[in-house]
């Protein structure tokens, strides 16, 4: 009986350090699938925001010129130099910008997002499942 | 006590399984004509049984890694080397390798690798634009080129006479200032700017900005 008592003081104690790296810690797990991260959207919500919607895929060339989002625009790191002023050509200051890639594990769509804001466009969005969501979708 | 101390032991040695790592976070600062880095992720089996590695996955396409073998036996070491190759990347990048082993009862390790990649040369922001109809106030790009780079900026050029460029060297050899003026916005036009460098000296660099009068 008291080592269970003092097992749970333990346990007690542990809970205090976990849920102070669960609320603050920078790279915490999310809660759920549909949790989302700063900057990111369902695909359900960017589909209801309809037509104002130019679609980036980050992925390869390889990848995008095998498959993509109907309208997409390729753009990488890669190719950066090459692909972004064939997407300022396609760009008008009123769209909406979502970007994906492979999963919610693929960190690329983010990366681009953060440069087409360093570059003043606004609003960019990351697709949240990216390809994948748009495969799977309904 | 004894039966207190049990629990913690069982609950220790399945929570933080038998490979240690010599250093799990790596950071690395890069140079400006660095490409890529590799890490070496050191680790020895400290348990009493071969303990194999079933997967190595990262974060990005981007990293690579190699593994001389799968096995470990105990109180053997062994190497992850991991290679993240910058292609076009700038600024801080953390990259995460997961590492999974069995028994199965091993949680996944994971290894961090960050790079603080410099740019030989930056240029903020690569891009300025007008909306047709409003003022045609002029904006200004900056350029930083890195402390240890060799190059300096030798001109700034626009492909469009209608898109002025003016180049003012803030600190000598290390900041610049382009301000961009367009002589009309009243309908939507583009233009090049070239920003040509002194380095290599056989083949000088020339890196790009762009402007946009748009709708």
């Amino acid at each position: 009986m008291r080592a269970l008592r003092q097992a749970l003081l333990i346990f007690l104690a542990a809970l205090v350090p976990a849920g102070l790296t669960a609320a603050f810690h920078p790279r915490r797990p999310a809660w759920s699938e549909d949790t989302l991260l700063p900057g990111e959207e369902k695909l359900q919500t960017v589909l209801a925001w309809g037509s104002g919607v130019l679609w980036i895929d980050a992925r390869s060339s390889k990848e995008y010129e095998a498959e993509h989002v109907p309208g997409a625009i390729l753009l990488n790191l890669e190719d950066w130099e090459q692909l972004f002023p064939r997407f300022l050509d396609q760009w008008h200051p009123e769209e909406k910008v979502v970007v994906y890639c492979s999963s919610t594990a693929c960190e690329l769509s983010h990366e681009v997002a953060e440069r087409l804001k360093a570059n003043g466009i606004s609003p960019v969005y990351v697709l949240k499942g990216g390809w994948e969501a748009w495969k799977n979708r309904k | 006590m004894r039966t207190l101390l049990f629990l913690l032991c069982a609950f220790t040695s399945s929570a933080f399984g038998q490979l240690a790592w010599d250093n799990p976070e790596q950071t690395f600062n890069s140079k400006p004509q660095d490409e890529s880095v590799v890490a070496k992720y050191r680790f020895t089996n400290k348990g009493n049984e071969t303990i194999k590695i079933e997967n190595v996955a990262t974060s990005c396409g981007c990293t690579t890694t190699a593994l001389a073998k799968k096995e470990y036996a105990p109180g053997e070491s062994g190497e992850i080397e991991a290679k993240f190759t910058f292609a076009g990347r700038t600024g801080r990048q953390e990259k995460a390798i997961t590492v999974t082993t069995s028994p199965a009862s091993q949680q996944p390790t994971v290894l961090r690798l960050n790079v603080n990649i410099e740019e030989p040369i930056k240029i903020q922001p690569q891009f300025v634009f007008w909306r047709v109809g409003e003022q045609p106030d002029p904006k200004t790009i900056h350029i930083a080129v890195a402390d240890d780079s060799p190059a300096k900026i030798a001109s700034v050029e626009s492909d469009n006479p209608g898109v002025k460029v003016q180049l003012t060297e803030l600190k000598p050899g290390k900041e610049y200032e382009v301000q961009v003026t367009p002589a009309s916005v009243s309908q939507p036009g583009a233009a090049t700017l070239l920003i040509r460098t002194d380095y290599p000296h056989d083949n000088p660099q020339t890196k790009y900005a762009y402007v946009r009068i748009n709708k």
